[in-house]
């Protein structure tokens, strides 16, 4: 099987030669190890085609080993779990791996849209701005189909993702972001230090830099003194190693997003395993030792196949032992891309050449050269020659002004190291230059952070080591932990000479950004046509705007325009860098919160028993509600609810109300405080009685309504919608805390405490007497009207009665602890058997309340004051309450206000429809003949037509005039009478019978 | 973002709720004769309803534990950098006690 | 004439299903148990009544109140600090009461407001070795124990619902218990969560009065 992989080493690297690991790419089945990435598997098996461009559909290769990677963008797995955009540089290869390339077709090899690159003149920077402007219906029909076809990466499976996703929160002492050199300093120090420490590695093993560069720590070789590194952190308690996890957003209050990819490395998710996890982790101090980004030079033909970055030859050969060519050409501007040659020839790979842009290459680059005979050239890449099977020849324009050529199967570039300052600067800081390095880096850190080692330019092995040591025990420190002093793990610090180079000119493209195709000419035009500011250049160019977020081009894209205005590098500036630093699946934000996990769910104390008989449940926020209960027979909803209603009409039935919020208010001055509270009097309420309540927002609009019983003199049982609950609660909450603190008063919400039933109907009495003691009177002289109070059930239960009623019938409000609720249900239908009780649900609630004209949610809408709904007479004249000074402004108390009115088609068949307008006969619509809406629609089965409740201007005044219902949205325009509200025993006799 | 509830020690936003501005006090109304107050009423509640300071920098701002103690809270915070410099609670939070005629003065 | 049956059921009586759950594993990682029959009553002082109210306590229970962020023990009954000048009181239900409330009643009258939420909550306990573990996907609470030691108590949330979460006495494995008391209509949708967030772990479930704990 090994012999299929012909780029492999024999010996050496981090992967594991005994288990060899087979998967497919685009179809065609290849073998790698344990420890490899496809990314490296690819390289062994000798792949240098991985995708097509995103524009153009230029051939691509692998340009990098890391998450920065802009080429090698796969779909990975298929079916449901197809991924698309997935860096094959971080994908760790398992048994069964099935990846496919993308932005192809038909295939890889022959891609029909490449014509694109033929075109490419009109795909030049803002073509989304020039190109398909005119005409504007060509838009839905041609230019977007078009585009979205050819446009994009891979495709989503378009299915739902059959795995699991979770958030989790963390807490330590110090977060450390990368364990390369400088992390593992770092979590050493304060780890020893006694701090508790997070180490979070995006890769599947730590080491960063030390799995690809070798040398020297503590004079054992770098890998080992890792490898004893980790041993001893997995044995300190206080220190957590968090591999495969990205910190990808720096947020307030040192809060950091991090994903986990927990179980990306398997085919499937283990059962009850999640994929990913998105962690929030809480740390008094930071460390962002995330390294640096080597960046590619900008030269004609970069984008080939077989270029490389140098960095990536190194980490293929020395990790992952796969050799991406047989003769490497080096094109570097730093002494630290020639580290790549001396693994390269410890590798057994031929030097072609080495090609440095520094006027002054070191004598020791010099001498290698000598001592390994290959060609050094002093000059630039001019441009490289092959195509999709890779590169055959790298041409090279000496300094001497002369050309050359030679040949090559891989070129490795070297532009210089960018410090991975993302993260610092998720706050806005913007990162400062560094010339000697000739690169950004953080000038300033959101609180709590520090940089250390390449994140913050110290480049060199025994400098990112010092860097670590020190911002790990000095943060250790910060967080009370001084602990012994140990000193810093020592090694060389090697050169890391840099003469910047950017670009180097020539006829054919030349990639600034490889993901999204934005080439150096781009760059040019922006300058030409104006587009200069960083922040311009980006949008018109779409420079790092792909998933790289330009991990590999912002900084060359700016230093080239830097170049073209003759502005310096730190005149010109970066962008804003925002969260996520790498990408982020949708997914993993969601969490467990999909599905019916979308949100918590409440249920009544009655749920299971109304699922039990059948019924259909309605999402109230987040309650369920039994809507109705079908019957068998029945037809539609409207059937079933049309006989709950005559049933209550005519009999008794009940309703679970428990959803109602419901709250104690307690103290001497509970009574002073509802006062203010409500627009109505609340103090004057007699122990034993309740009182509608209607409740403003300090701006003169109703807030809510309900009933409000008093229970003791010093204890009232307050109770809101079911929507306000929470909103009510609130902002009592802040009454009593922050308007009257004087006020002796405590409140609780007890919502979930009762189970509530409303049992209404001509028959509620004969039911109530089966149920309750028969030592209770329930006659209206010992049970009046609005009275409340605690009574004996049968079989021994306490319950509360309150005599109120929604529906207009004779009814009650009775409530035993929640516990009892299911039993409280089964016994009334036992109770209430020999008088046909029916449970009701929500809608035949809603019917018998429009028929009543009882106003609800949808008069109650923010928009309405006391008198608009026909309760402005309850406002009190005496004291002072919330809304009370706000509610009388002219606009307020404005005679042409619309005002709750009742509303009913002529047409006796139609059906009424809420949200339709009102405009007077003989008018044209529109928004000046625009009187008023329909806000709530039932069809009544004792009025025997559809009815409805209606905001219509000087609605009181227009009792009995007929006005059209103009509805746009169901093309429907018919006409309608303004009538009383209230349909059904107006005089309210029923109720208090 | 996180605050530093007095009761309840540091907690994540997602705890709190916000309310806006907290220097605006509300006018205080001692007597009310058919439905009225004192002169010029309808514009101290104007400016106390509707009148918000929005800064961009620091700023006092009403915010409520609901997700924990109930406790209403004054934060300090800078808006444009999200720096919590202090957390007071509202003066009437759990039992305290408060000076019925310095509330009042404070409110004219 | 028919005499009625009053049968309690829990919020959670469907959910709870006592047996094993989750990943299978030789020792579950995380122990839920829901705790039934327990009298619940927010003790709440009244404007100015803090020392009173904490006098109140001492004589009723024999114990001070918890501390801001405590949960005490008291004889038959478990304090629970639930914010400023309150505290929940947990004691296992006496059989017959209908208003816990009414023992009280005489020792905080007029020092604090009573407020019956015996049925406004449910009860559950985790324990387990890997019950830290599952928490940190419900609560953002650092419950590490330099930081959430034995008797520490918090008002916080999960899935954005308030809740009653403290720490008692470890179990005899040595590892941490925790309490939560949920608000009942979200009792059954939270389980679900919780095991959601317990199953890679293994679960053992049961129900346990609360007189035997
Ligand atoms: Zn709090």
């Amino acid at each position: 099987m090994a012999s299929q992989q012909a780029n492999r080493l024999a010996a050496g690297g981090l992967i594991d030669r005994t288990t060899p690991l087979r998967f497919s790419f685009d179809g065609k089945t290849m073998t790698g190890y344990a420890g490899d990435t496809l990314a490296s598997a690819l390289v062994a098996n000798g792949v240098k085609l991985v995708g097509r461009s995103f524009k153009y559909h230029r051939p691509r290769g692998i340009l990098t080993a890391g998450s920065e990677e802009p080429n090698a963008l796969v779909e990975l797995r298929s079916g449901a779990r197809r991924e698309p955009n997935t860096r094959a540089t971080t994908i760790e290869l398992y048994d069964g791996l099935d990846a496919l390339s993308q932005n192809r077709w038909p295939s890889l090899g022959f891609d029909v849209m490449a014509v694109n690159s033929l075109l490419s003149p009109i795909f030049v920077a803002g073509f989304y701005y020039k190109t398909f402007m005119w005409p504007a219906k060509f838009w839905e029909k041609i230019y977007e189909p078009a585009i979205r076809r050819a446009a994009g990466l891979g495709r989503p499976s378009g299915v739902a993702d059959p795995d699991h996703y979770d958030k989790a929160w963390a807490h330590c002492d110090v977060l450390i972001v990368g364990s390369g050199p400088a992390g593992l300093a770092a979590a050493l120090a304060a780890g020893r230090a006694g701090a508790r420490v997070i180490l979070a590695e995006e890769d599947s093993l730590v080491g960063g830099r030390l799995n690809s560069d070798g040398g020297e720590i503590d004079t054992i070789p770098a890998a080992e003194w890792a490898d004893a590194a980790l041993g001893e952190l997995r044995s300190m308690r206080n220190v957590r190693v968090m591999t495969r996890t990205a910190v990808f957003g720096v947020y307030d209050g040192g809060t950091y997003g991090a994903l986990e990819r927990v179980n990306d490395h398997v085919p499937v998710p283990p059962k009850h395993q999640v994929r990913q996890r998105l962690w929030r982790i809480v740390a008094k101090r930071c460390i962002l030792a995330a390294g640096a980004t080597e960046r590619p030079i900008v030269f004609p033909g970069n984008d080939t196949p077989g270029v490389m970055m140098a960095s990536a030859v190194r980490t293929y050969i020395e990790r992952f032992a796969a050799v991406p060519g047989k003769r490497l050409t080096l094109f570097t501007n730093n002494d630290d891309g020639w580290r790549t040659v001396e693994s390269a020839l410890q590798a057994g790979v031929e030097i072609a050449a080495v090609i440095d842009a520094r006027k002054d290459v070191p004598a020791r680059c010099k001498a290698l050269a000598e001592d390994d005979g290959f060609a050094l050239y002093s000059g630039n890449v001019t441009g490289v020659r092959g195509g999709k099977a890779g590169i055959s020849h790298v041409d090279i324009g000496l300094a001497n002004g002369r050309r050359t050529t030679v040949s090559a199967d891989t070129l490795a570039m070297s532009g210089g190291w960018n410090p991975s300052v993302g993260l610092a600067s998720h706050h806005r800081g913007r990162p400062k230059w560094q010339a000697e390095i000739a690169a950004f880096v953080p000038d300033g850190c959101p609180p709590g952070m520090t940089v250390a080692g390449a994140a913050n330019g110290e480049l060199s092995l025994g400098a990112c080591l010092r860097s670590g040591h020190e911002a790990g025990a000095s943060a250790a420190a910060d967080c009370g932990h001084a602990g012994a002093k140990h000193t810093a793990p020592a090694a060389t610090d090697e050169s890391v000479a840099i003469a910047p180079l950017w670009h180097v000119e020539g006829k054919q493209k030349a990639f600034v950004d490889f993901q999204h195709d934005v080439t150096a000419s781009d760059v040019a035009l922006a300058q030409r046509e104006g587009f200069e500011s960083v922040e311009h250049l980006k949008r018109y160019t779409t420079l790092g705007m792909a998933t790289d977020q330009g991990k590999t081009s912002n900084v060359t894209g700016l230093a080239i325009m830097a170049q073209l205005t003759g502005r310096s590098i730190p005149q010109t500036g970066t962008t804003i860098y925002r969260p996520p630093q790498v990408p982020v699946a949708i997914g993993a934000f969601a969490g467990h919160h999909r599905d019916e996990n979308f949100h918590a769910t409440r249920l009544t104390p009655s749920h299971h028993w109304a699922a039990e008989r059948g019924a259909v449940f309605v999402d109230t926020g987040l309650w369920k509600r039994a809507q109705w209960y079908p019957q068998p027979g029945e037809n539609d909803w409207l059937e079933s609810v049309s006989r709950e209603v005559l049933a209550v009409r005519n009999g008794v039935g009940f309703c679970d109300v428990s959803t109602l919020g419901k709250i104690d208010v307690m103290g001497k001055d509970a009574g002073v405080f509802l006062d203010r509270v409500y627009l109505n009097a609340f103090s004057s309420l007699g122990v034993g009685k309740a009182r509608y309540g209607l409740m403003l927002r300090e701006d003169g609009i109703v807030m809510d309504d309900g009933t409000t019983s008093r229970l003791a003199e010093d204890h009232y049982y307050l109770t809101t919608t079911t929507a306000k609950a929470g909103p009510v609660m609130q902002h009592l909450e802040f009454c009593r805390q922050v308007l009257w603190p004087e006020l002796d008063v405590q409140i609780t919400s007890c919502t979930d405490q009762w189970a509530t039933f409303s049992i209404a109907g001509p028959k509620t009495r004969d039911l109530l007497r089966e149920i309750v003691d028969p030592a209770e009177d329930l006659s209206n002289e010992g049970f009046p009207f609005m009275g409340v109070r605690e009574v004996q059930l049968r079989g021994g239960m306490v319950a509360r009665l309150f005599r109120i009623s929604f529906s207009g019938e004779m009814a009650f409000e009775i409530s035993v602890p929640a516990r009892y609720g299911d039993a409280l249900a089964r016994n009334l239908m036992i109770a209430g058997k020999p008088f046909g009780v029916t449970p009701y649900g929500t809608e035949a609630l809603g019917v018998m309340r429009i028929e009543k004209g009882h106003v609800a949610g949808p008069e109650l809408n923010g928009t309405t004051t006391a008198a608009d709904l026909g309760l402005g007479k309850m406002m009190s004249k005496k004291k002072d309450f919330v809304g009370r000074v706000m509610a009388g402004r002219e606009a307020l108390v404005a005679q042409d206000r619309q005002v709750v009115v009742g509303i009913k088609p002529l047409d006796k068949t139609r059906r009424l429809r809420s949200g339709a307008h009102i405009i007077p006969r003989g008018t044209m619509v529109g928004p000046e003949t625009d009187q008023g809406y329909v806000t709530s629609v039932c069809y009544s089965p004792i009025v025997g037509q559809w009815i409805g409740l209606g905001l219509v201007e000087r609605g009181r005044e227009r009792i009995g005039e007929i006005v059209r219902a103009h509805d746009p949205l169901r093309d429907e325009d018919y006409e309608v009478e303004i009538c009383n509200p209230c349909f059904y025993d107006p005089e309210g006799g029923r109720q208090r019978g | 973002m996180r605050i530093a509830c007095p009761f309840c020690g540091e907690r994540e936003n997602g705890e709190f709720t916000y309310l806006g501005d907290a220097k605006p006090k509300r006018p205080f109304v001692a007597v009310i004769e058919d439905g009225k107050g004192a002169e010029g009423e309808q514009d101290a509640f104007y400016e106390y309803v509707y009148l918000r300071d929005n800064v961009a920098g620091e700023m006092s701002e009403y915010w409520y534990h609901g997700g924990g103690c109930r406790s209403w809270l004054v934060v300090k915070r800078n808006t444009l950098t999200h720096e919590i410099l202090s957390v007071a609670a509202a003066p009437g939070t759990g039992a305290a006690v408060v000076d019925v005629a310095m509330a009042k003065a404070g409110t004219e | 004439m028919v005499d009625f049956v009053w049968n309690v059921r829990s919020p959670l009586q469907q959910a709870v299903m006592p047996g094993r759950a989750g990943a299978i594993v030789p020792f579950a990682g995380v122990k839920l148990a829901e705790i039934r029959d327990f009298d619940l009553v927010q003790i709440f002082a009244r404007r100015g009544q803090r020392e009173a109210t904490a006098k109140a306590v001492k004589k009723h229970y024999g114990v001070d109140a918890p501390a801001p962020r405590q949960a005490v023990s008291a004889k038959g009954a478990t304090l629970i600090w639930s914010g400023p000048d309150q505290l929940m009181a947990l004691s296992a239900r006496k059989p017959g009461t209908f208003r816990p409330v009414d023992a009280l009643r005489e020792s905080f009258e007029g020092i604090a407001s009573l407020s019956d939420q015996s049925d406004g909550r449910c009860l559950i306990r985790m324990s387990g070795l890997q019950a830290r573990a599952m928490l940190a996907k419900l609560t953002s609470v650092d419950l590490h124990d330099s930081v959430f030691p034995v008797g520490t108590a918090a008002t916080t949330s999960i899935d954005h619902t308030a809740v009653n979460l403290w720490r008692s006495e470890n179990s005899e494995d040595g590892s941490p218990v925790f309490n939560v008391l949920v608000f009942s209509s979200f009792a059954d949708s939270i389980w679900h969560t919780i095991v959601d967030a317990a199953a890679e772990y293994g679960i053992e479930i049961e129900t346990r009065s609360a007189a035997s704990v």
